[in-house]
């Protein structure tokens, strides 16, 4: 089952996605990390979510790209041998964030620009694959449609292909919600 | 208090006249922290100015959301939509009410 949550930056949609995973009764939590941590921003963006998700119980996998690779990272901390009180019986719980890092590591992944269709239909498979072996995965994606800017060809390649992604991943989930200055509004579902 | 959100040109402030005509009005929220960051003022300092400036007096506070575009290039601009976001999440908790307003249609979601 997929829960998608959208929302613009700093829209108080990360603090949302961790509630809400908080609150399902999965003993497993997983988050499921897609930035690349590659300057000091991204480091300090990083460090700022870790200590927000502190004490949540979350288990941090990195991937930021072929998320799918996570199912066989979950499975071996899954395993009894891992934890000796094998506490990781139980159903789990993905949180992914955040797609829009994901597409832009793998559309422009090798130095290379992806066509849309392509990217989208990567990731999408890569998705699916997650969501075909998981009880809930919750994945946070980013409005970045609403400043009417002109962008180059590349720019408007990743645009389009978060899109069809959105909107796929929208079609497919039980529950949209999309956060407002912190306030999450429940468009499907 | 009272919190106005929406994207620019959305009618935010025909709405609140027409619904709270005897509030006062502290509008263009997101230009007032610009210019408190473009003075170097932090996120919390903003926030307890914004905060001293409404305790007296029903109070309707109108911001542009801005976080909903591509990441912009200059850092100071990120700042400004992170802090911006991280103010109005602050105010919104606080709020009694918060609406959306899209196309003159305010949407209570508070």
């Amino acid at each position: 089952m997929i829960i998608f949550i959208y929302g613009g930056s700093g829209s108080g949609k990360s603090e949302f996605a961790e509630d809400y995973v908080c609150a399902t009764p999965f003993d497993n939590r997983f988050y499921l990390a897609t930035m690349n941590s590659y300057d000091s921003e991204s480091k300090l963006r990083i460090k700022k979510h870790r200590n927000q998700r502190k004490g949540k119980g979350f288990i941090t996998l990195e991937h930021p790209m072929d998320v799918d690779e996570a199912l066989a990272e979950i499975d071996r901390i899954k395993a009894p041998e891992f934890f000796t009180n094998n506490s990781l019986e139980g159903g789990c719980i993905v949180l992914l964030e955040c797609m829009s890092n994901l597409v832009a590591n793998e559309m422009f992944r090798d130095g290379l620009i992806m066509d849309e269709t392509s990217c989208a239909r990567k990731v999408l498979h890569d998705i699916s694959r997650l969501n075909d072996s998981l009880e809930t995965l919750v994945i946070v994606s980013n409005d970045i449609y609403e400043d009417g800017g002109q962008y180059d060809i590349g720019t408007k390649a990743y645009l389009k292909a978060l899109g069809m992604i959105n909107r796929r991943i929208a079609q497919m989930a039980e529950e949209v919600y999309e956060v407002v200055v912190g306030i999450p509004i429940k468009i499907k579902g | 208090m009272i919190l106005i959100v929406g994207g620019s040109c959305q009618g935010k402030t025909d709405f609140a006249r027409k619904n709270f005509p005897n509030a006062k009005y502290f509008n263009q929220l997101h230009l007032f922290i610009r210019k408190r960051l473009e003075n170097g003022k932090e996120q919390a300092e903003i926030l307890s100015e914004i905060k001293e400036e409404i305790s007296e007096g029903p109070w309707v506070l109108i911001s542009d959301e801005i976080g909903n575009g591509v990441v912009p290039i200059e850092l100071f601009e990120r700042q400004w939509r992170e802090v911006t976001g991280r103010i109005l999440i602050s105010l919104a908790k606080e709020a009694t009410e918060v609406y959306k307003v899209v196309c003159g249609i305010g949407m209570k979601i508070k």
